[in-house]
């Protein structure tokens, strides 16, 4: 109804039902402050999407995904790069269990993060200059003990704050279980090169050969830094404590991959070739066996059936594709053979307990099978070498003793990776001991600078279940596949088995990303809003804001959110957000009381007034 | 001479039916105690939407009532917020007189909600009463956050009008009554159709005395 030409009395000018200008965002929203009109507050309250919290290292994985779908590929670099040194790295070795974890899995296929962790990681190779750079130094020395994952991150890390960091090492070449643990065609040499190259830009002395223990004593790294990390690794393999198995051919999985890795294997391996064990380094043997001249490969495992395994179902899967056997449910009892081995007798077997690490119990009654072979790998796991470890800091585990925040005692020495995590209930995995460095070097800097240690915090809400999310708005969408060698190729060869994504197949596997729980400035509330109740000066995650004021509560934006970062809290939980109004209508007070003044007195008043 | 006003505050038609309960139950039981009584709805505020603020007024009184053609309560001595919320949105204590009474239906207690209420110097009690929880009332209590998807509310609407208070209003009947003694408890207990409600209230109600105005 239009006001034109009406003459409106004052005490009505203010809006009232039927003369009212119709709202808009400018006017109307003043005049309509509809705030109060709201049982539930819609807030953006970002939650912890699963991959994220599955990480060894806790990778932002979220965040990296969308930098990359809107092609911002450096800065993508540089948020992997807080948590993780060697992206490149990781991108291929990575066991993932971000994947495992993450929530595209319940919905069509989990999102392929570690090959866009490759894409990016191999974009951060190519740059002339790594976008991190050393802190100011502060002149404080640390010493840290390996340069393999655990270690290599933990320097990064410390380099970062400003420490002037020394990695000792003590094989020939840097890079630990990631150079002599990881074949070359799974991590070619000259890409974790490259990475050791990055942390000597940053600064770090790194000196090889130097054997803790040999030629550097506990007191030297006492007496020589302000602290220290021991990330040294399990060096020594598990024996099967079978009967001959000092003969000759018989080997043990790391160190027949760190002899390849570091260049100085003399290995030459017959034709028939098993590996025992059933884990990913029993694998890794295998795969590297048929590379080094096996004909046939044999992997003799005590778990009853694949599923068993403790191994990536990927890798099992590339492995038998490259014409591995498998021989389950047998333990070596006896290597066979007169100086040389010759042949492997073996009895039915099987875990006394629930998983893999408990004691195997091996039925020696039953008749004893022979296995020939011209050669065997051992790959059951690795202890540790610590004699040069003070006593009162080892455990029963055989490991070194920590407090929960990677500390032994009250020293300035800290540990990180496999030596601390062996027996501990955690997966062994590069990602973990990454991680773990990454933690220790930034509790070390705490203590050094005198600071109260905190433990880590707990993630307590981890978005996990998918109604708490609007899936209409997810197409399904195959996962886009990384390009494998042919087995038939790849089997004889060092060349990279797994092939990185092209920048096109990046950005659609970013895309694919839901991002659980964490605003992606989608734009959704802005759209569905039915009033003009949101505000954003510009699209970015932090920046919407709701007008408490005119919100009315109604939903819409809560129930549309993709992510389901928008919660919807009780208005009575706010302190804030207080807008005092007489009706629905009238902003100003004693309206309606003065409409009821003037109905009063109309009895006075002259009739003609009226 | 007594002369008590009563303004309800509700939302619009989610929760329309409760408040015109609470006004006509309490003016048809001091009419039969003989007293002159008088129940109405404001219109201005157009309670036809969904979660608008919206006011149902009684006026209860020993003598004839004089303002029958006012309409709107200028000076409540009694209010009622049918949802608690709504201590938030408004200035529902304008025009209140000293010694007044604020009955909310909300699960937290008159120490957390005073901070919200303007003027509460005015009140002589602040009475929070569960009514949500004591009528069972799934989607207030259980569902809160639907509350705004709520619009098939007058489904079944003809068939709830029958009853009186079959819902969150007896609770709020029970508050006002035995906070305030409008009208005799005896009067209007017969009329309630939730009378499991109304009397669970009565012993559930938290009431918080504050500044007793001297007679």
């Amino acid at each position: 109804m239009s006001t034109k030409g009406t003459r409106i009395p004052d005490w009505l000018t203010v809006p009232f039902a039927g003369i009212t200008p119709a709202p808009s965002q400018e006017k109307g929203q003043d005049l309509f402050p509809t705030g109060n009109w709201r049982s539930i507050r819609p807030v953006y309250r970002d939650k912890l999407p699963p991959c994220n919290n599955a990480c060894g290292t806790n990778e932002k994985i979220q965040g990296y995904l969308d930098l990359v779908k809107r092609g911002k590929y450096l800065d993508a670099y540089a948020l992997i790069k807080e948590d993780m040194p060697f992206p490149s790295v990781t991108g291929r070795v990575c066991y993932h269990p971000c994947e495992q974890a993450c929530n595209r899995g319940q919905y069509d296929e989990a999102i392929s993060i570690r090959a866009v962790e490759r894409f990016l990681g191999d974009l951060g190779q190519a740059l002339a200059h790594d976008v991190v750079k050393a802190g100011k130094p502060n002149g404080k020395k640390v010493a840290v003990v390996g340069s393999g994952p655990a270690g290599h991150s933990a320097a990064y890390q410390l380099a970062r704050l400003g420490y002037k960091v020394t990695i000792l090492e003590k094989s020939p070449k840097a890079g630990g279980l990631n150079r002599g643990g990881i074949p070359d065609w799974v991590l070619p040499a000259d890409v974790l090169d490259r990475e050791i190259e990055r942390l000597v830009e940053l600064g770090i002395t790194i000196k090889t050969n130097v054997e803790v223990g040999k030629d550097v004593s506990w007191d030297d790294l006492k007496n020589n830094y302000d602290a220290c990390v021991l990330a040294v690794g399990l060096t020594e393999p598990n024996s099967v404590r079978a009967e001959g198995e000092n003969k000759d051919g018989v080997l043990y999985g790391l160190p027949f991959l760190r002899d390849i890795g570091m260049g100085t294997s003399k290995v030459k391996l017959g034709a028939r070739v098993v590996v025992i064990g059933g884990g990913n380094t029993a694998i890794d043997c295998a795969r590297e066996a048929l590379r080094q001249g096996a004909a046939e490969v044999t992997m003799i495992t005590v778990e009853a059936n694949p599923k068993e395994m403790p191994a990536v179902p990927e890798d099992l899967h590339d492995m038998l594709e490259e014409g591995v056997e498998l021989f389950h449910g047998r333990a070596v009892t006896a290597v066979l053979g007169n100086g040389k081995v010759e042949a492997l007798q073996l009895h039915p077997a099987r875990f006394s307990g629930a998983i893999n690490a408990s004691p195997i119990t091996v039925d020696r009654e039953a008749p004893a099978e022979r296995f020939a072979c011209d050669n065997v790998i051992i790959a059951v796991g690795q202890h540790p070498s610590l004699a040069w470890l003070p006593q009162e800091f080892k455990n029963e585990r055989g490991t070194i003793k920590i407090d929960r925040f990677g500390r032994l005692g009250g020293t300035n020495f800290f540990a990180a990776g496999d030596i601390v995590q062996l027996g501990s209930g955690q997966p062994l995995m590069v990602v973990n001991a990454v991680g773990d460095g990454k933690r220790v070097a930034f509790n070390l800097d705490k203590v050094l600078r005198g600071e109260p240690l905190q433990p880590r915090t707990i993630p307590i809400d981890v978005i996990v279940d998918l109604n708490r999310m609007n899936m209409t708005y997810f197409p399904h969408f195959p996962r886009v596949q990384q390009t494998l060698l042919p087995p038939t190729s790849r089997r004889k060869t060092q060349d990279e088995v797994i092939l990185s994504l092209s920048e096109e197949q990046a950005v659609e596997e970013a895309s694919r990303c839901f991002s659980c729980g964490t605003c992606n400035a989608c734009d959704n509330c802005y759209l569905v809003c039915p009033e003009p109740c949101i505000a954003r000066p510009a699209r970015s995650n932090g920046l919407y804001k709701i007008l408490v004021d005119y919100c009315k509560g109604c939903r819409v934006c809560i129930e549309e959110c993709p992510t389901g970062c928008l919660e919807g809290v009780p208005e009575l939980d706010f302190d804030t957000g207080v807008v005092r109004m007489d009706t629905a209508f009238a902003i100003s007070p004693g309206l309606h009381g003065r409409q009821a003044v003037e109905l009063k007195n109309l009895g006075d008043r002259p009739a003609k007034n009226i | 001479m007594s002369y008590t006003e009563l303004t309800v505050w509700t939302r619009g038609i989610i929760m329309d039916k409760e408040g015109r309960d609470i006004v006509n139950s309490i003016s048809a039981s001091a009419r039969i105690e003989g007293k002159y009584a008088q129940a109405m709805e404001n219109y201005v505020d157009n309670p036809d939407r969904t979660n608008a603020p919206t006011r149902k007024y009684c006026r209860v009184s020993d003598s004839i009532l004089e303002n029958e053609l006012t309409y709107e309560n200028e000076h409540p001595n009694i209010v009622v917020l049918v949802e608690g919320t709504m201590v938030k949105g408004w200035d529902y204590m304008r025009g209140m007189p000293a010694g007044g009474t604020l009955v909310i239906n909300t699960h937290y207690t008159p120490d957390y909600m005073i901070r919200f209420v303007p003027g509460a110097e005015r009140l002589a009690q602040l009475v929070c009463v569960d009514a949500a929880h004591l009528a069972d009332h799934k989607w207030l209590y259980y569902r809160l956050g639907e509350l705004g998807l709520d619009r098939l509310s007058t489904e079944g609407a003809a068939e709830r009008n029958k009853s009186i208070a079959p819902d969150i209003a007896a609770p709020l009947i029970a508050a006002v009554v035995k906070s305030t003694g409008i009208v005799k408890m005896e009067t209007i207990e017969p009329m309630i159709s939730n009378k499991r409600a109304f009397h669970a209230a009565l012993e559930a109600l938290h009431i918080m005395p504050l500044n007793p105005v001297a007679v």
